[in-house]
Formats: C-alpha cells, sequence, structure tokens
C-alpha cells in the first residue's frame, strides 16, 4: 500500500503567544466570547457576542469600544483600505445591520468612525447572515444569508449613495461560502453553499452571468480564495479532498481526506483545520472539554505538507505580521513561524530531497548562486550513488557558475566519457566552452566514435555557433574526420582551413577548385597565390580556367550573372586580378601557362610588361625547341606578331635579350627597328655578313641615320672578299647625299686591300668635277663681288671729294619740273618740298631710296644681333650637317666687329657707309664658304 | 489566448503507469523520473493546431490508486477526451483495462473518445504486453492505439493530437453537440457568438460556415 499522503515536513515552529510586556502567555482575549476576527493592516480585530470589536496591534496591545448593540457577526479587512466592514445586530430579532468603518478617522472618544450603516437584508423578512466578502475595489460587497440568498451591493461601499442592492442568486440551502475573483476588469463572485458551487460574474451590471460549476458543496468557513501562486482558485474544503474552481470550471482537486473546518490560505499555503479523524482526543483544561483540531499547512505547488500538529479547538486562523496566528478555543494565541529557506533547504538535503529543494528555492525566489550550490549538491550526491546520467543533468544547470573543470575531472577520473559528452555539449550550448572544452569534447566524439553525435554537433545547420570554429577544425583534422572538418570550414568560412584539409589531407584538388571559385574575389586571389601551385600540378586545366576567369571579370561561380545590384542600374565593378602575380604558379607547366597568358594578352590587350615578356619568353623557348621545322616556322610567326602587336606591353630590352638568347632572328631585327637601333641592325646583319641586308637597311634607314651608309662603307672596306658592287653602290649613296668628305671616303677604302681605285675612280671624278665647278662658281662671284665694292668705293670717293650738282628737272614723286622751294639728295633725288613732306617719313632720309636702304640696315642689324645669341649659334652648329659653314655665317656677320651701326647716330653719309660695310662682309661670308670643304 | 474549441482530456489508468509524466511531458516538454503519486486531480492545459484551428486541451491527470476512485470518477463527466493508460512492462496494468474501461463509458458521455496508451516504450527490455495485444484490446473496443514513452517524449505529442483530431473530426460529423458543454467540448469566447444564431441547425455541423454577424 503506498503512502497516500504528501510527504510532511516541520517547517512551522509553533510557540504560544507572549506578552512583549511581561513576558507571559498572551492571555489578554481569555474572557472574551469571540464571534467574528479578522485582520490586515497590521491588527488582529476581535468582535464578540456583546457588540464589543477589539484590536491587537503588533506589540499585542488590546484596544476596544462598543460596536453594536448586541453582537458582532462577521467581519471584513480590507487589505488594500483601512476600512473594515462588519454585520451585527443593534436590536432583538433577525435585523442584521452592515457597518462600514474607516480605521484612519478616528472619533471624539478615539474609536473608528462610521461611514455607513446599511440593513443587510434588502427583504422585509429577515435573515440570518451567513458570510460576507468585499471586492478589494470596494465597489462590490457579497452578503450570503442563511436562506440561501446572496445580495451583492454595487457601488461604493463606504457610503450609502449610488448604491444597487441587488438578490443575485436564491435557492433553498443556506449560503456557506462567498469569495471575489477579479481578472482584469472582470469580477467574479463564487458562491459555496451546501451543495452547490456558483460562479457569477458581476462585473457588468445586471447582466450577471452566471455558472454551476459543481454540484457539491461545503459547509461554512471551508472555502476560501488562493491567490497568485494558484491562479486565484476558488478553493474548497470537503470531506473527501480538497476541489479548485476557476471561474469558469472545475480545476484540480487533492484529495486529502478527513473531515475540515476552516480552510486559509497563506502565501501559497493552504492552511487545514481539521477534526482529529482517528480517536477523538480531547484534553480537559480546567473543568472545560476542549476538543483537539489539526492544523495543517499544505504548500500546494510543491506538494507537501510543511507542518501540522494538533491545536485545540481552533477558533480562527489570522494570517498576519508575516506569519500564521491560530487563536485557540483555550483563547491563546499560537504563533506558526516558518522557518527560513536555509533551514529548510537543510532539511530537504538530510532526506536527499533535491528536487523538492530545488522547486523549494525557485519558489522563495532563492538567489542563483545558492540554486546552483544545490544542483551542485544534488549532482555530487547522485554521482556517490552512482547515477552519473542524473548527476550530469544537475551538473549541466551549474554551468556557468560552477567551475567546469570540477565536473570534468570527476567524470574524467570515471572514464565517463558518454556524460562528459554531454556536459560539454551543454557548455558549448551555453556559449561557454573555452578552447580546451571544444577540444575535449571533440575528442569525446572520437574517442566514442560516435559519428553521429559529431555529425550532429558539427553539422547542424541553423544553429549558432556555440564553440570557437577553429579548435573544432583543428581537433576534426587532427583526428581525421576531415569531411567535419571541412563542412566547419566551409560553413565559417575558414577557406584558410578548407583548402588547407582539401588540399593537403583530403586531396581533392577538383573540390578545392570549385571551392576557391566560389569566394569572393580577394579572397579568391589570396588563395589561388597560395594554393595555386599545387592545384595548377593536380588539375591543370580547371586552374587555368579559374584563372582566366580570376584575372579578367571575376564573379564567384555561385553568384548570377546579374546581379540585383546591376539590374537596378549600378555599373558593376569589375574585379580583376593581375595576371602577373600568378605567371609564378605555373611553373613546370609551361603549356598551362602559355595558354593563361594568349588568353589573358587576348582579353586584356595593354596588359603588364611581365606577361608579354613571359609569354614571349615562352614562345620563344618553344621555338628554339621545336624540331619540325614547319611547326617552328609558324611558331616564329606567332611570336613575330606577339612582338608587333601595337598593344603588346612587352620590354624591349628584355624581349631583345630574349630574342638574342633564343637567337630569333626575326624578332631581333623588329625589336632593333622598334627601337630605332639602326645601328644595331647594321652591326647585326654585318655579324652575319648578310650584305644585300646591309644594303636593304641602309636604304630602309639610311634617311634617318645616314651614318648608317658611312658604316657600311667601312664595313665593306674592311672585307676581305671582294664586294665591289656593295661598295659602288654604297658609294653611289653616300655620294648622292654628300654623306663623307671624299678624302675620308679614299682614307676608308685605303684599309681594304682588295678594292681598286677602279672602284672609287668614277666617285672620285665626279668628285673632283663638282669640286672645280664649285671652285670657279665661288671664283666667278668673287670677282663679281669685287667688282661691285670696287664700284661703291669709287662712289664714296666721288661723294667725299667732288661736287654734286643737283640737276635733275624733275620732281621724282610728281615728275613736274622742279619749282622751288625744292629738296635735293645726294642719291640723285630731287621733290618739291610740299611733294617731300606729304612722302617722306623724316626730313631726312629720300622717300625714293628709303625702302631699299631700310631692308640693308635691317639686315644689317638683323647679323648683329644674332651675333651675340651664343645659345643659338651653339645650337645651329650642333644641328648644321656643315659645322664650319655656321661658323663662317656668323664670322660673315660680325661675330667679330668691334664697331656697331646701330649705336650711331642715323646720318645721311652713313646709309652709304653701311652698305659698303656689307658688301665687305660678303665678300668674307664668300671666303669662308669657300673654305667649306676642308673641314674635317 | 483566444482559441476556436476547448476539449476536456481525461488520463486514466493503473497507478504508476505514467499518467502524471505524459501530461508533463505534454505541457511542459520535460521528464522527471522520480514523481510523487499524484494525490487527487492534477491539470494542465496547452494549445495545439489542428486544421489550422487554435484548440486548447485542458487535461485531468487523475490518481491511479484505488482509493482515489470516488475522487477521479466525477472527474470523467465533461471530458471529450480519455487517454486509458496502462504500461508495457507490467502486465497487471494491461489487465486493469478493462474495469478502466467500463468505468470511463459508465461514467463519460457514449461519445468520448478512447486512446490506448501503452507507455514507457523506452523500456523495450523489459516489455511484458506486446505490442500487439494492445493492438487487439484496442480494435476490440473500438479504441486508438499508441505506444508512448514520455520519458523519451516519442509518440506523446501525437498521442494527445491524434485523440483531438478524432474529437474534431466527430464534432465535423456532427456527432458532438458543441453547445453542450458536459461533452468536454466548448467554443472559444470569440466564436461562441456567432454559433448561438445557429443552434436550430442541427446539434454540430461545420463551425465554420456559421456567423450571422
Amino acid at each position: 500500500m503506498a503512502f497516500l499522503q504528501w510527504r510532511r515536513f516541520n517547517f512551522f515552529d509553533k510557540e504560544v503567544v507572549k506578552d512583549p510586556q511581561d513576558e507571559q502567555v498572551f492571555s489578554k482575549l481569555k474572557d472574551i466570547n469571540i464571534s467574528a476576527c479578522a485582520f490586515g493592516r497590521g491588527q488582529i480585530i476581535v468582535g464578540d457576542f456583546e457588540g464589543q470589536l477589539y484590536f491587537i496591534n503588533r506589540q499585542l496591545k488590546l484596544s476596544g469600544f462598543k460596536a453594536y448593540e448586541i453582537r458582532v457577526s462577521h467581519l471584513f479587512q480590507m487589505k488594500q483600505h483601512s476600512i473594515l466592514i462588519s454585520i451585527g445586530e443593534d436590536e432583538e430579532g433577525v435585523n442584521p445591520l452592515i457597518k462600514v468603518w474607516n480605521l484612519d478617522k478616528v472619533d471624539k472618544m478615539g474609536n473608528p468612525s462610521c461611514t455607513r450603516i446599511a440593513r443587510a437584508s434588502p427583504s422585509s423578512k429577515g435573515s440570518r447572515v451567513s458570510c460576507l466578502t468585499v471586492h478589494e475595489n470596494l465597489n462590490n460587497m457579497a452578503v450570503g444569508f442563511e436562506d440561501g440568498s446572496v445580495v451583492l451591493f454595487k457601488g461604493d461601499v463606504t457610503r450609502d449613495r449610488h448604491s444597487k442592492i441587488k438578490i443575485i442568486h436564491q435557492d433553498t440551502c443556506p449560503i456557506t461560502g462567498l469569495a471575489f475573483k477579479s481578472s482584469g476588469k472582470n469580477a467574479v463572485l463564487f458562491i459555496a453553499t451546501g451543495f452547490k458551487i456558483i460562479s457569477i460574474n458581476v462585473s457588468v451590471k445586471d447582466k450577471e452571468v452566471k455558472s454551476e460549476l459543481d454540484d457539491h458543496g461545503c459547509p461554512i468557513g471551508c472555502s476560501v480564495m488562493s491567490d497568485q501562486s494558484q491562479d486565484f482558485q476558488f478553493v474548497i474544503g470537503r470531506q473527501d479532498a480538497v476541489y479548485f474552481y476557476q471561474s469558469d470550471g472545475r480545476g484540480p482537486c487533492l484529495a486529502f481526506e478527513g473531515e475540515k473546518l476552516q480552510l486559509h490560505w497563506f502565501r501559497g499555503y493552504l492552511v487545514i483545520v481539521g477534526k482529529e479523524s482517528k480517536a477523538m482526543r480531547s484534553s480537559t483544561i480546567g473543568n472545560q472539554t476542549i476538543q483537539m483540531n489539526i492544523v495543517t499547512v499544505y504548500d500546494i505547488q510543491n506538494k507537501f505538507i510543511a507542518y501540522s500538529a494538533p491545536i485545540p479547538d481552533v477558533i480562527d486562523v489570522l494570517c498576519e505580521w508575516g506569519s500564521l496566528f491560530v487563536l485557540a478555543g483555550d483563547r491563546k494565541l499560537y504563533h506558526l513561524q516558518e522557518k527560513d529557506t536555509q533551514t529548510k533547504l537543510e532539511m530537504l538535503f538530510k532526506k536527499n530531497l533535491y528536487v523538492l529543494a530545488i522547486n523549494l528555492a525557485k519558489g522563495h525566489s532563492y538567489d542563483e548562486d545558492g540554486l546552483i550550490e544545490i544542483f551542485r549538491q544534488y549532482g555530487d550526491h547522485l554521482y556517490s550513488k552512482g547515477d552519473h546520467d542524473g548527476a550530469i543533468q544537475q551538473y549541466v544547470k551549474t554551468i556557468g557558475k560552477l567551475e567546469a573543470s570540477y565536473v570534468i575531472r570527476k567524470f574524467l577520473d570515471a572514464q565517463r566519457i558518454h556524460n562528459l559528452t554531454s556536459y560539454l555539449q551543454a557548455l558549448h550550448k551555453a556559449q561557454l566552452a573555452t578552447e580546451d572544452h571544444t577540444t575535449l569534447l571533440l575528442n569525446c566524439y572520437t574517442k566514442l566514435k560516435d559519428v553521429s553525435k559529431l555529425d550532429e554537433f558539427i553539422m547542424t545547420k541553423d544553429r549558432e555557433v556555440d564553440f570557437d570554429v577553429e579548435t573544432a577544425i583543428k581537433v576534426c583534422r587532427q583526428a581525421g574526420y576531415y569531411k567535419h572538418a571541412l563542412f566547419l570550414a566551409k560553413k565559417h568560412s575558414q577557406h584558410d582551413w578548407y583548402l588547407k584539409i582539401q588540399l593537403e589531407d583530403h586531396k581533392d584538388y577538383q573540390e578545392a577548385l570549385e571551392y576557391i571559385g566560389k569566394l569572393e574575389f580577394e579572397a579568391t586571389e589570396n588563395n589561388v597565390k597560395k594554393y595555386g601551385k599545387i592545384l595548377v600540378s593536380e588539375v591543370p586545366q580547371q586552374t587555368t580556367d579559374l584563372l582566366k576567369r580570376l584575372c579578367t571579370d571575376y564573379k564567384p561561380s555561385d553568384k548570377p550573372l546579374v546581379d540585383a545590384r546591376t539590374l537596378e542600374g549600378e555599373i558593376p565593378k569589375i574585379l580583376k586580378a593581375n595576371a602577373e602575380e600568378f605567371i609564378h604558379i605555373f611553373v613546370n607547366n609551361s603549356k598551362k601557362l602559355t595558354e593563361f597568358l594568349e588568353h589573358m594578352v587576348r582579353l586584356q590587350p595593354g596588359s603588364n610588361s611581365l606577361v608579354y615578356n613571359t609569354l614571349l619568353e615562352l614562345y620563344l623557348h618553344d621555338y628554339v625547341h621545336e624540331q619540325n621545322k614547319t611547326v617552328q616556322e609558324s611558331k616564329g610567326k606567332i611570336t613575330l606578331d606577339l612582338l608587333q602587336n601595337q598593344d603588346a606591353g612587352y620590354d624591349i630590352d628584355q624581349a631583345l635579350v630574349l630574342c638574342q638568347m633564343n637567337d630569333f632572328k626575326p624578332g631581333i631585327l623588329y625589336l632593333y627597328e622598334k627601337a630605332k637601333l639602326y645601328q644595331q641592325i647594321l652591326r647585326y646583319h654585318m655579324e652575319h655578313n648578310e650584305y644585300t641586308h646591309i644594303i636593304e637597311s641602309c636604304k630602309r634607314f639610311g634617311t634617318a641615320d645616314p651614318h648608317l651608309w658611312v658604316q657600311a662603307l667601312s664595313y665593306f672596306a674592311r672585307k676581305q672578299e671582294n664586294c665591289k658592287p656593295q661598295i659602288m653602290e654604297v658609294l653611289s649613296h653616300i655620294d648622292k647625299k654628300n654623306l663623307l668628305p671624299p678624302l675620308l671616303v679614299i682614307q676608308t677604302l685605303a684599309h681594304n686591300s682588295t678594292a681598286t681605285l677602279a672602284v672609287v675612280k668614277d666617285y672620285i671624278i665626279r668628285r673632283l668635277q663638282v669640286e672645280s665647278d664649285q671652285i670657279a662658281e665661288d671664283e666667278r662671284l668673287i670677282k663679281q663681288y669685287k667688282e661691285e665694292t670696287e664700284k661703291t668705293r669709287k662712289q664714296i670717293e666721288e661723294l667725299k671729294t667732288s661736287a654734286k650738282i643737283f640737276q635733275v628737272s624733275k620732281c621724282s614723286v610728281c615728275n613736274h619740273p622742279l619749282e622751288l622751294p625744292s629738296v635735293h639728295f645726294l642719291c640723285q633725288h630731287s621733290y618739291h618740298q610740299h611733294c617731300f613732306e606729304s612722302y617722306a617719313e623724316n626730313d631726312s632720309e629720300c622717300p625714293a631710296c628709303m625702302p631699299e636702304n631700310r631692308k640693308l640696315l635691317d639686315i644689317i642689324r638683323a647679323q648683329e644681333q644674332s651675333k651675340d645669341l651664343h645659345e643659338q649659334f651653339h645650337h645651329q652648329l650642333e644641328r648644321a650637317s656643315d659645322g664650319f659653314s655656321v661658323v663662317a655665317d656668323y664670322f660673315g656677320r660680325g661675330v667679330f666687329n668691334k664697331v656697331t651701326l646701330i649705336t650711331d647716330p642715323p646720318g645721311k653719309g652713313r646709309t652709304s657707309e653701311s652698305l659698303i660695310d656689307n658688301s665687305l662682309q660678303r665678300d668674307l661670308l664668300l671666303a669662308q664658304q669657300s673654305l667649306n670643304p676642308f673641314d674635317e | 489566448m483566444s482559441y476556436a474549441y476547448l476539449f476536456k482530456y481525461i488520463i486514466i489508468g493503473d497507478t504508476g503507469v505514467g499518467k502524471s509524466c505524459l501530461l508533463l511531458q505534454f505541457t511542459d516538454k520535460r521528464f522527471q523520473p522520480v514523481h510523487d503519486l499524484t494525490i487527487g486531480v492534477e491539470f494542465g492545459a496547452r494549445m495545439i493546431t489542428i486544421d489550422g484551428k487554435q484548440i486548447k486541451l485542458q487535461i485531468w491527470d487523475t490518481a491511479g490508486q484505488e482509493s482515489f476512485r470516488s475522487i477521479t470518477r466525477s472527474y470523467y463527466r465533461g471530458a471529450a477526451g480519455a487517454l486509458l493508460v496502462y504500461d508495457i512492462t507490467r502486465r497487471d496494468t494491461f489487465n486493469h483495462l478493462t474495469t478502466w474501461l467500463e468505468d470511463a463509458r459508465q461514467h463519460s458521455s457514449s461519445n468520448m473518445v478512447i486512446m490506448l496508451i501503452g507507455n514507457k516504450s523506452d523500456l523495450e527490455a523489459r516489455r511484458d504486453v506486446k505490442k500487439e495485444e494492445g493492438e487487439a484490446f484496442a480494435r476490440e473496443h473500438g479504441l486508438i492505439f499508441m505506444e508512448t514513452s514520455a520519458k523519451t517524449a516519442a509518440n506523446v505529442e501525437e498521442a494527445f493530437i491524434n485523440t483531438a483530431k478524432e474529437i474534431y473530426q466527430k464534432i465535423q460529423d456532427g456527432v458532438f453537440d458543441i453547445n453542450n458543454e458536459s461533452n468536454g467540448i466548448k467554443l472559444g469566447p470569440q466564436q461562441s457568438r456567432s454559433q448561438g444564431g445557429m443552434n436550430q441547425a442541427g446539434g454540430g455541423g461545420d463551425s465554420q460556415s456559421g456567423g450571422c454577424c
């Protein structure tokens, strides 16, 4: 037979209340014939059959006054207001009166003031009041009568006015219990009779909703309203059990057997006063026989009996001053003092009732540290009993407070890997795991070979990560669970790890490559740089493809080609890597590198020079190592194409070196040409003794660099073999362009042992002919100039010595006969004065001669000016093909002349003087020119 | 919380078969290995959804002890569904089923949906009652059958929900009079008004078709 009762504890201490003044048992109620009790707001109120009301305060001082003439029958103390409602009788007969007392307002006598007196019974036919309840809002008061009616007083309870009185229930059997429950705005009145439980929603006036909850009732005093912990259920006690009711129906029931006398509710405890069921024990005090009652305190929430003891003839149970007080038939107050939580817990620990302890502690809002201590104790207890599974459950609850190593060590020592695993899991879930914990957990998994758990731990998607990912990856990798490590790495974008594992452990290069292809640009770039070498060696084709993508317009491969942003009109940013940075990864795979670079060059003209250089190098390498002639040729062509490509940004010097190293002739020549190294071209041909090419290149580039011809000449001249035709040709070009003084030509050719005079005969003859022609011409000019000079000198002499006769008869301007006044010039021009004045710019020059004179003067002046411009002189000298002539020219301009014409004031005579000078200089100039051939 | 229907359940069966644990698992989703004896009748509630409708389940968990039988009997009335539980590791609990069933049939409304539950299916090693036997008993008496484990929560949810589905189906078929609360079915607060208008349309019927306002 199971024990059909809740566990019993002794959580209360019973003691008789003593008067604090004299330390004697409190006995002031000894002679009071108590009819009703109430409590609240710091005092206990007792009414008696003489109509007196007594107040007992915390210090147990008793005070009282007469409230009714005959007796007090019911008392109700509001908990939130200092208002006491009493029912009693002032006159004989059945005419109960309600009195409302304001305890804060004191009248002259020092007694509480009565604010309202009302007849309880609405009908003329009176009935005794059986119970009374008032809603805390002071707007509803219900009075139950022995005749089975319930009267509801609506409106302010403390005043008569605006009070509506209504019979809301009428039955035949007496009302035994009343209680208000307010849920939100609803106020529900529970009514208990001897045979029924009814609830009435009284919140809406005149629209009361009545529902019958049960067809059992309870005796008077055996109903109570529970508190929040039990959801404000109406509790009634019957012989067989205690029943709970909600406003709309029956709730649970608790089978506490025995006849109940009173039900009280105290802070989550149900206090039942019951009759001693077995032997009707009774004790005799003095000459009075006093019935013994059993007071039992039930903890409804945690399901145990907190206290149970016999107390003689209980009049009432008072829940005031934070404790329970039982007013017993011997007029003593028994104080039931609740033990403190710690004591209670210790009692429970002693009995190993940890679950209960935990619930209790929670109910008493025990602090977290205390709770965790209980969990730990419970865990230790279970552990010592060998219930490791249970223990770990408790330890899990201590996570966050209790040192994890305490638990871990315990289970490690016991080799309870399984339990340890679950603890560690919880630790991770709580986000409190350190790296070591993660490592340990994963090691547990691997030790247990529990792949599914491992899967769960690692592979569970949509879960927040509660462990250090990197550690997890590391451990998984070490333990050989590459798959898991990979998954983790992938999920948490640990690209480095992913690739490391994929490549180094898994050796799944294809997969790794695809993974890289899905990454964002930068990550891809870095990883390709990092792992490119191995990838190229393992999966060259795909790697090359990826690289091509990477270096042109990279987008992760799992992204749509056109993303939303592009559609919105945003210009997509083209991300591309520099191809040259990846060249090195193609080591040992020049074929793929070629492919890659070709692709790059094709798609991105103007790539970095390194790309072109490398590509060129590859081409050349191929070209050189190709055995087949025709293939080699075509390869040569490709190479040359590359070189000739306008966009190809290769480094010419390097390309040249490459071509030379690989002896790629077309390339070398092209590059020389491109670099304008015509001399080099020539020299190249010379080295290879290709005469026709030499001539050709001279012809091609001779205009750009005439010196080529000279070189060609000296080359041919030095040749031992007979190369007469070539020399002839070169000579003809030199001749045509007058590139070399004949003397030098002869000198050059003199080196050649084979060249005969016949070769140069024509040239020399022609040259000499030209020379002599020149000389003749020069001499003729000299002669001419000399004559002119002579003539001018004569003129000057003439002007100086002889008189000049002005006999011009006509004006040089108007061609009319001269008249006075007239102006005459030495140049034999005469003018009317008015003509002269109108024509002449100044009065010192002849208007007819002036333009000619001016011209000459200007020339002279220009020469004067330019002679000081040394810069220009040097410049000209450098540029000129014939430096000597420049020097001569400047000499002719009077570089060495001390006297300058410009500084002299202009005069009539001067004009002719300057003319003389000019002609002199011209002579000089001619003389210098004739010197020319002897230059160099 | 508003609901379309409220179903009242009762859990019955011998003491120690795991009735309270089933309830705890269903309402709180937890399992308590050490559970005190139920003294009287305990109470639990949970919302479920069937056919897109919120349904509140109010469950009475009764004491299995013979001595409380008189109290628990009064709870049969007003229950729309009953979970009749036995322990698959204890044949005697299975043998008592007939008595329980008689009791239930006698004290409840005839339409009450009864689900037979063989609990503790996690203790396969200690099994004493074959699944087939349970199935046979259920077939014989027109019950729904299921084996559950309150410890592992296997089938617990299903047991309660399937019962609710059965009741819901009966409402749809018009078997239950939803306006009679003694059947253990109550309309939700927002539905009762619209339903009130079609009282004459016949006891059950589709609650969705109503709505005069």
